[in-house]
């Protein structure tokens, strides 16, 4: 038995640079991109932010 | 590649090409990990191992596993995207494991001029290029021993940015010893996070975290930040502990946390080269059951409803950030900058003081080249020690400084460290799955 537990979702954005700095976060010393996410989808999704 | 792993009998199957996650059973995980992992095969009949592939092709022709890895390398951009701005030198703590030296890293106690800081401002919009979103984090020493500079600088930065076409989002990392009614309204106003240190139950946090009197900090500070929190609705924050060899149940202290109304929490293994705090190897096996039990824990009270962010377990496998960033490493050195109180400029805060590590000023805003360079060739693919390592694309070759400091070279990941790290994107893997199980069962 091998049941999906999660996959990507399809991008249309890759490499615009527009993510937060990895650094800038809770951690400064165990850095991970795991739980960042996609700023420019973020914005798309949500026009607050872009204010 | 993929790696198979179990958490408390439950198993899993992740795969590093395609970023996709599975549950299987104990025989699926048992035959992949001997024939994909080496081991000892099973002793299974033709049929169940046939029955095993069917399985495994399904997903291979859906492109969900064993799906080839992107190698591309990055497009490293000169854009400059955040300045971590050490506005003081200074810290009106003594903490017993602080890497900056208690504030002073390593040289005299100084606070950042408002010229300098403008000077930095300048620097980061100059050298942002296209980018339209910077970041700036007041860090330090504590930040709120200069709150009016920090004002005009906010200040500074919104005229000058709005004149540039620039958006700013500003960090602090503050002690919260001086977290006062105006501190908080500013913060609330003015900072898209605000990380705050509290390294626990009091017997922990006082154990390092002294006032210059070498009294324990936690009483001038809990409340504090309590208030702070209660003050901020919807922003973001995160309380921060470091755990060192001394409390290696820092599970207790993350719940503690959460126990006392923080909802955004993340717990750091302390840097450090006092031997007694270090992390050592002998104290990883202790430390990744304590993750396990941490995680425990953490479902328990998201089953309960009481459920908070543990900045660790959060591992976005759907959404999540581009392949580019992902085999970007972190940035420091070349889109990402550390600014000192006289205006010299580092790689990032790690490095601060260290002169072989000295780019430039902010005064000439001329960046050290061939330190630039080294820094922008860093990526996932420079850390040959990452290539078989089912995490890279999670982790994205670590902290540099961490690296630099521990092994000497910031492309040698630092065992340790990765031994953490693994732990807990199984533990945030094993979060993802049971989260996304109760959602199903609550629908």
């Amino acid at each position: 038995m091998l049941k999906t537990i999660s996959a990507p979702r399809d991008k249309k954005v890759t490499g615009c640079g527009e993510c937060r700095s990895t650094c800038q976060s809770a951690c400064k010393t165990s850095c991970t991109v795991g739980n960042q996410s996609c700023e420019r989808i973020t914005r798309e999704q949500n026009p607050e932010k872009n204010k | 590649m993929i790696h198979v792993f179990n958490y408390k009998n439950i198993y899993y199957v992740y795969d590093s090409g395609s970023g996709s996650l599975h549950e299987c059973d104990k025989d699926t995980a048992d035959y992949l990990k001997a024939r994909y992992e080496g081991g000892v095969m099973p002793d299974f009949s033709a049929e169940k191992i046939a029955e095993i592939e069917r399985d495994v092709q399904s997903l291979k022709d859906s492109g969900l596993l064993f799906k080839e890895e992107v190698k591309t390398y990055p497009i490293k951009s000169s854009e400059i995207k955040a300045l971590c701005l050490h506005i003081c030198h200074d810290c009106n703590l003594r903490c017993r494991y602080c890497f900056a030296d208690e504030g002073a890293y390593h040289s005299k106690r100084e606070f950042m001029s408002l010229e300098t800081a403008k000077r930095a401002i300048d620097f980061l919009i100059e050298g942002s290029g296209n980018r339209k979103v910077l970041e700036v984090d007041f860090f330090g020493g504590e930040p709120l021993m200069c709150l009016d500079v920090i004002k005009e600088v906010v200040a500074y930065a919104r005229r000058e940015g709005d004149r540039a076409g620039k958006k700013f989002l500003f960090t602090t990392t503050t002690n919260a010893l001086l977290l006062d009614d105006d501190a908080i309204d500013f913060f609330n106003r003015e900072m898209e996070n605000v990380v705050l240190s509290l390294d626990g139950r009091q017997e922990v946090h006082d154990a390092i975290r002294k006032t210059k009197n070498g009294k324990g900090s936690f009483a001038y500070v809990i409340e504090n930040i309590k208030k702070f929190v209660r003050s901020r609705g919807d922003k973001s924050y995160y309380v921060r502990g470091t755990f060192t060899s001394k409390n290696l149940d820092f599970s207790k202290d993350v719940i503690f946390l959460a126990e006392n109304g923080f909802d955004s929490i993340s717990m750091e293994p302390v840097v450090t080269e006092i031997d007694e705090l270090a992390i050592k190897e002998e104290h990883i096996p202790e430390i990744l059951s304590e993750y396990e039990r941490l995680c425990d824990k953490y479902l328990e009270k998201y089953d309960g409803g009481e459920g908070f962010n543990f900045f660790h377990f959060n591992i976005d496998l759907e959404g999540g950030v581009c392949l580019q960033k992902k085999v970007s490493a972190c940035g420091a050195g070349n889109e990402y900058f550390s600014v000192v109180p006289n205006g010299d400029i580092y790689p990032c805060h790690q490095f601060a003081g260290d002169k072989n590590f000295l780019m430039g000023s902010v005064y000439t805003g001329e960046l050290d080249k061939k330190i630039r360079e080294r820094f922008a060739e860093n990526c996932l693919f420079t850390r040959k020690r990452c290539g078989d390592c089912f995490a890279k694309f999670i982790c994205s070759g670590g902290c540099s400084a961490n690296n630099y400091h521990f092994t000497g070279d910031m492309n040698e990941p630092y065992p340790i460290t990765c031994d953490m790290m693994k732990k807990r994107i199984e533990c945030g893997m094993h979060v993802l799955a049971h989260k996304k199980e109760s959602k199903k069962t609550s629908q």
